[in-house]
């Protein structure tokens, strides 16, 4: 961890520096065994972005091998290990922990007007768990290999010879590192709000944090069974879904679901939550509609446990079933159209800074209708037989998981980096590299959504040349959002080596972590701070806190 | 496993048909329909038109505002503060409910039409036997059975009998809007009506390891009098050993090739290598190969008997080196495996 490198600059610039969380102690047992939430925030930052562009790597790889019908890189074996370690790498290790993780811990607090999380000592265990559960699962895979997608479905995780077993336990810990930190964050947000930060007062951030801790409190636990199930058949071999001993592999379908689907709105939800503080912020205006907002965030999550059988209604399950999900499935979408439309009524009649983090927030809103919609597409009953399993859901999950959330992380980590790092980047560039991933990422998925209504199933090593002209725009698209990528680390970078110093209300934030001084020093607030008003009042901004560099 | 990124890149197996199907083309989104579930055709163009006006508004007031909103001052208020209306948003609240509701039904219905098989189809049922990587069809009323292809008379209603070997599948005919997992342990049903002639793709479209992408089949739906030829029993009553060899490559492509190579070079299970050797004057003998049987190893000269033996009950003598590996029964008849045979002498060098 480059823990000084940012005030290296400003020591030499002032001799006498303020007492920020960054220069407060030095060394490497101030980082590695610290109950600051905002060093362990950006422990997991650095975690997280590693294991983001690791995944990244391994897609430009799985989209490099199928330029060619036959393949171009890899035998079908090595392709079905890349296209596995892509999947676990964003799912397990970037998107679950990204948003929350990250940016909650290094906002969550602030914007409650809290010291720290409520259990400090909780929320470093929960990173070593995380980073435990990183490694394990990193090293087995290289040693072992793990070739059963991120699904694992059984019985074919059971039969093959790659290192199931301890990859499961890998994501056991990492279960768990994420029930802790969703504990702490519940725990937080009732007790420790500012004097004043009434439940309705809260930003949205904190609103989609709180809902998304309630679901990965209640669901990772199933995640953990399912694993520790599936490595007591595999050692011992209890028949639970392996049909040859008297199991049922579609019972491995429910378990695995029950978790995995409301894992969805853990990754999604945290993202709803981001953008809506971008729409207010970055458009000066209060936001549209915050009690509905607030509480689609709660439907979804409550609506999220009801619905994992929309992934298996191929499998046969019965009429009755297929009904229940379908209907509640697309329930869903109400709760979710009722937050794209209140963020475009909120930017409507703004005042719209078209800066990197809205542009970002832009691509999302616009990826997100596209990913929202085709969703509704995937739950009607019929055509969602023919769509299962094909290019097409393939190309929907991304459009939510990559083109929304992971733009929604970008908008937050340009939005609060001024604030945590106290420089800021260049924005130009930034802004360059929004639209090159925009661009990028519509070219790369839309080819997929065609191949995909076309019938090209996923998980594919090979495919038949019929579909060339679609897999080459896909790989494509793919390179142009990798050279995006590669631009924002560039610029990300460069600005903690030599960035201008930030203002110290970069966009002209209300919300309280803008109270502070910037960056914030250790316990957060000079003095505890108390919450007047309203949470979006934009009457109150002081215009010249945007113009101030920081101390 | 960094050993096996530098592998050459496998070369597709699939099988050599003889006709290939139509490239997938047209310009709707989805590729022309052969069977008749026209609903989900129609419910997909109906949800795709409600997709393409909300995306075209959203991304339409989005663009407009940025234009006319844009902040140009740093102190530039917003244009407006009304953070309620009611009536919008009862409207963007109700308005959904029931579009997606009418979706709802649509394919709730249609699901119900694809999901219950009519008593025609149930007359006709075909079965389709998945294992690691391949397709078996057993066609209905008869004891015939065809690998990596499958026949079908037009206008007459199919059922599917599903049923796998090993690990998951699924069974997909995207031309006919037909998926079905296909289970261990289970049998799965699935049925369609294929109204147009021509020549479709089969996919297995569940993850179920190393070949999956190599798990095809390809399907002819041809008429009536040309189905009663049964053009895919074409195994001849007495063939010439070329003939015969001819077939068993076919097969071994299909189904062995998988597991078996040719040349000595290690695959999931022996290579045929050195199952039969040429002599100095031609002729060409059984090799000799060490087997574990009853849990001792000993050394036979390899016969047909083995051979044959070695398909139908693969557990009965396993190869040295491969005694933690099975092989899963395969449904090929004793002409077939003696054409198989015939291959494996032909490819003696």
């Amino acid at each position: 961890m480059t823990t000084n490198v940012p005030t290296v600059d400003r020591q030499q610039l002032e001799p006498a520096p303020r007492k920020t969380f960054w220069n407060c102690s030095t060394g490497f047992w101030s980082w590695a065994g610290t109950l600051d939430h905002k060093r362990i925030g950006i422990m997991y930052l650095v975690g997280v972005s590693v294991a983001f562009l690791c995944g990244g790597v391994f897609a430009l790889l799985v989209r490099l091998h199928l330029w060619n019908p036959h393949g171009m890189l890899f035998s079908n074996e090595s392709y079905n290990q890349i296209f596995t370690l892509h999947g676990a790498f964003m799912v397990f290790l970037f998107i679950i922990p990204a948003i929350p993780a990250s940016l909650g811990n290094l906002v969550l607090p602030l914007q409650l007007g809290a010291k720290d999380v409520a259990l400090p000592r909780l929320n470093l265990l929960s990173f070593y768990l995380w980073l435990g559960g990183a490694v394990l699962a990193t090293l087995s895979i290289v040693l072992g290999g793990f070739d059963t997608g991120w699904t694992f479905y059984a019985p074919y995780s059971l039969y093959t010879d790659k290192a199931v077993v301890s990859i499961g336990l890998g994501i056991f810990l990492l279960g768990f590192s994420s029930i802790f930190t969703g504990l702490n964050f519940i725990v937080t947000t009732h007790k420790l709000r500012a004097p004043g930060l009434t439940w309705f007062r809260m930003p949205l951030f904190i609103w989609a944090l709180y809902a998304t801790a309630i679901l990965q409190v209640l669901a990772t636990p199933v995640l953990g069974i399912t694993v520790l199930l599936v490595a007591f058949e595999r050692l011992y071999h209890v028949g639970i879904f392996d049909p040859r001993l008297g199991g049922d592999p579609v019972l491995f379908e429910h378990f695995f679901w029950f978790y995995s689907h409301p894992a969805v709105y853990i990754m999604v939800l945290p993202a709803f939550g981001i953008i809506s503080e971008m729409v207010t912020v970055h458009s000066r205006k209060p936001l549209f509609g915050y009690k509905l907002i607030a509480f689609s965030s709660l439907a979804i999550a409550i609506i999220s446990f009801l619905v994992w059988g929309h992934h298996m209604f191929t499998s046969g399950q019965s009429t009755y079933a297929l009904f229940a999900f379908s209907f509640l499935t697309f329930f869903v979408a109400i709760p979710t159209a009722i937050k794209e439309f209140s963020w475009v009524a909120t930017v409507w009649k703004g005042s719209i800074a078209l800066n990197s983090p809205m542009l970002y927030t832009l691509a999302f809103l616009i990826i997100f209708a596209i990913g929202g919609l085709t969703g509704v597409i995937l739950g009607a009953l019929n055509v969602d037989i023919h769509l299962h399993d094909t290019y097409f859901v393939v190309a929907h999950f991304h459009y939510v998981m990559m083109g929304s959330i992971a733009l929604a992380f970008f908008a937050g980590l340009h939005h609060w980096w001024p604030k945590v790092f106290g420089v800021m980047y260049n924005e130009t560039l930034a802004k360059i590299a929004a639209v090159t991933i925009f661009v990028g990422f519509n070219a790369t998925f839309i080819p997929q959504f065609i191949m995909g209504s076309r019938g090209m199933p996923r998980r594919y090593a090979t495919y038949v040349p019929d579909y060339i002209n679609y897999h080459r725009a896909s790989t494509i698209g793919a390179m142009i959002i990798g050279l995006g990528m590669a631009l924002m680390v560039y610029y990300l970078v460069a600005s903690l080596l030599q960035g201008k110093k930030a203002m110290q209300n970069q966009w002209g934030g209300v919300t309280l972590e803008w109270h502070t001084p910037t960056p914030p020093p250790l316990e957060n607030f000079d003095k505890p701070p108390v919450m007047v008003g309203e949470v979006y009042d934009y009457s109150k901004l002081d215009l010249e806190s945007t113009r101030t560099p920081a101390s | 496993m960094f050993a096996q990124l530098i592998q050459d890149p496998q070369k597709i197996n699939y099988i050599e048909n003889p006709v290939k199907p139509p490239p997938i083309d047209g310009w709707g989104q989805l590729e022309k329909l052969g069977s008749t579930f026209d609903h989900v055709d129609g419910l997909f163009y109906f949800t795709y038109a409600v997709c393409i006006f909300c995306f075209v508004l959203i991304t339409g007031v989005l663009l407009f505002a940025c234009v006319k909103y844009r902040r140009k001052t740093y102190d530039q208020p917003a244009a407006s503060n009304v953070t309620h209306n009611t009536p919008l948003e009862v409207l963007w609240t109700v308005v959904p409910l029931i579009v997606v509701m009418v979706m709802f039904a649509w394919g709730f219905k249609g699901s119900l039409d694809m999901t219950i098989i009519p008593q025609e189809a149930s007359r006709n049922m075909y079965k389709a036997t998945a294992r690691q990587w391949n397709w078996t069809f057993t066609y209905p009323n008869s004891p015939t059975q065809s690998i990596g292809e499958l026949w079908l008379e037009v206008d007459k209603p199919a059922g599917f009998l599903l049923e796998s070997m090993d690990v998951l599948h699924a069974f997909f005919i995207p031309a006919m809007r037909a998926k079905r997992d296909v289970i261990p342990g289970r049998y799965q049903t699935l049925w369609f009506n294929p109204v147009e002639k021509g020549d479709y793709h089969l996919f297995c479209a569940e993850y179920c390891g190393q070949d999956h992408s190599r798990m095809y089949a390809q399907v002819h739906v041809v008429s009536a009098e040309e189905f009663a030829k049964k053009p895919w029993d074409t195994w001849p009553e007495n063939p010439t050993p070329e003939e015969a060899a001819k077939g068993g490559e076919k097969i071994y492509k299909a189904i062995c090739s998988s597991c078996h190579t040719l040349d000595g070079s290690k695959g999931i299970g022996p290579s045929w290598k050195g199952l039969f050797v040429k002599g100095a004057d031609g002729s060409i003998t059984g090799g000799q190969r060490e087997v574990i049987e009853d849990g001792k190893k000993q050394t036979i000269t390899v016969n047909e008997a083995y051979i044959i033996e070695s398909v139908q009950k693969p557990d009965q003598k396993k190869a040295v080196g491969f005694e933690n590996v099975s092989m899963a029964v395969q449904p090929i008849d004793e002409k077939r495996i003696k054409g198989i045979i015939e291959f494996m002498k032909r490819e003696t060098k």
